[in-house]
């Protein structure tokens, strides 16, 4: 399986090893962004990054875990009723002028916002790259919820992202 | 007598501490996660104050979703799923789809339609529905052996247990609640803390500090 390496800029302290350890000057870029068209994948620099700051990720990912569909359906239903909080919280936030309440909701919309991303990962979406995303995305651009459903973003997320079946 | 947290399993140990706990005063917070008093069991025996019956059953029929919509996801499903793919594509590094997948969230979020009455005691009891629901759904992934929906019951309850006992703070404390001090979201699990600096490790996920993210004061108009 082919690999290329990326950096992780949060970790990086830059400046020093992995310029001098890449055979094709990949990791010598203005942006610190390690560049995917010249990297061959021999990992060099990953192995000699003094703060771990490089990965070698697979270009093709693999298959998903296939779902149940009863534990997808319960899943689901969870999810609702976290999106149910997070809509209550943040329209109780926006009519409030107390400055407790408010950062209090804000808080709680957005730990609701993670919890159901958390489950909709579980309940069959984990991988962007799946059949499943694709199948919905798909969906979206033939029926629209509403006329002004960004299309072209969901049209470029299926170019970029081959469906890996 | 030992009680222990049960959202971060911080273990008060009366014979360690000296004060048993019944005598620690209703306002003490476990000195971990700040979770309230009445978020502490006590070790092994069964916690008879916890089942809340009367907020239970009227409140779980509120949030269900017919199972016949399966294929039909509402926005709110969808938004959450477009702002999951977005972080999974920041995990790959591919920073133009987590851009694309983040502007379709944004989408969703918008065209989510208001849920009528929002209020906080109304929060309150749909944050208990969940803490209840929480045994059954993880009675199902363990009997499909899904680690990974257990996982997320696992960490889910804990941050749920949080935001409810937050909630019921609010409505005992009113706004002094956050006077002086900042509220904290951990970006990984959800966990929300108050205090003025996040902890060191999140409580839930033990991710570290600068995973949390401070919720700002309303911008002045
Ligand atoms: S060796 Fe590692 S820390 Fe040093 S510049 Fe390269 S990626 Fe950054
Ligand atoms: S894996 Fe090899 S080719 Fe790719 S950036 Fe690192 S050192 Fe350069």
């Amino acid at each position: 399986m082919k690999r290329v390496a990326v950096r992780n800029l949060r970790l990086c302290t830059k400046d020093c090893i992995c310029l001098y350890v890449c055979p094709t000057g990949a990791t010598d870029t203005e942006n610190s962004i390690i560049d995917v068209e010249k990297c061959i994948g021999c990992e060099n620099c990953a192995l000699a990054c003094p703060s771990s700051a490089i990965s070698m990720v697979p270009l093709e990912y693999p298959k998903q875990q296939p779902k149940d569909d009863a534990m997808v359906a319960t899943l689901n239903t969870l999810a609702q009723s976290k999106a149910d909080q997070e809509k209550m919280a943040l329209q109780i936030a926006g009519g409030t002028s107390k400055d407790s309440l408010y950062r209090l909701m804000k808080a709680i919309a957005k730990s609701e916002r993670i919890l159901a991303e958390d489950v909709m990962r579980e309940a069959g979406f984990m991988l962007p790259q799946s059949h499943n995303a694709h199948a919905i995305l798909e969906e979206l651009i033939e029926t629209p919820p509403t006329p002004d459903f960004p299309a072209e973003a969901a049209r470029k997320l299926m170019e970029n992202l081959p469906d890996n079946g | 007598m030992k009680y222990i947290c049960s959202i971060c399993g911080y273990i008060y140990d009366e014979a360690a501490e000296g004060t048993p706990f019944e005598a620690l005063p209703a306002d003490w917070k476990c000195p971990l996660c700040k979770a309230a008093k009445t978020d502490f069991k006590p070790e092994a025996a069964p916690a008879p104050e916890d089942t809340a019956p009367q907020t239970a059953t009227a409140d779980t029929a509120t949030n269900t979703v017919p199972e016949a919509d399966l294929k039909k996801l509402s926005a709110g499903q969808l938004a959450a799923l477009c702002s999951n793919l977005a972080r999974g594509c920041e995990k790959m590094y591919k920073e133009e789809e987590a851009g694309l997948f983040r502007e379709l969230a944004a989408y969703f979020t918008k065209i989510t339609p208001a849920i009528p009455d929002a209020d906080v005691e109304k929060l309150a009891s749909l944050l208990q529905g969940d803490i209840n629901s929480y045994d059954s759904i993880r009675a199902q992934a363990d009997a499909l052996k899904d680690r990974g929906a257990a996982r997320v019951c696992v960490w889910g309850e804990k941050v749920t247990r949080m935001l409810s006992s937050l909630v019921t703070r609010y409505l005992h404390d009113g706004e002094s609640l956050l006077a002086g001090t900042d509220i904290w979201v951990c970006t990984a699990c959800g966990f929300v803390y108050i205090g003025e600096t996040p902890p060191e490790l999140c409580p839930v996920c033990k991710v570290p500090d600068w995973k949390f993210e401070k919720i700002e004061r309303r911008a002045k108009a």
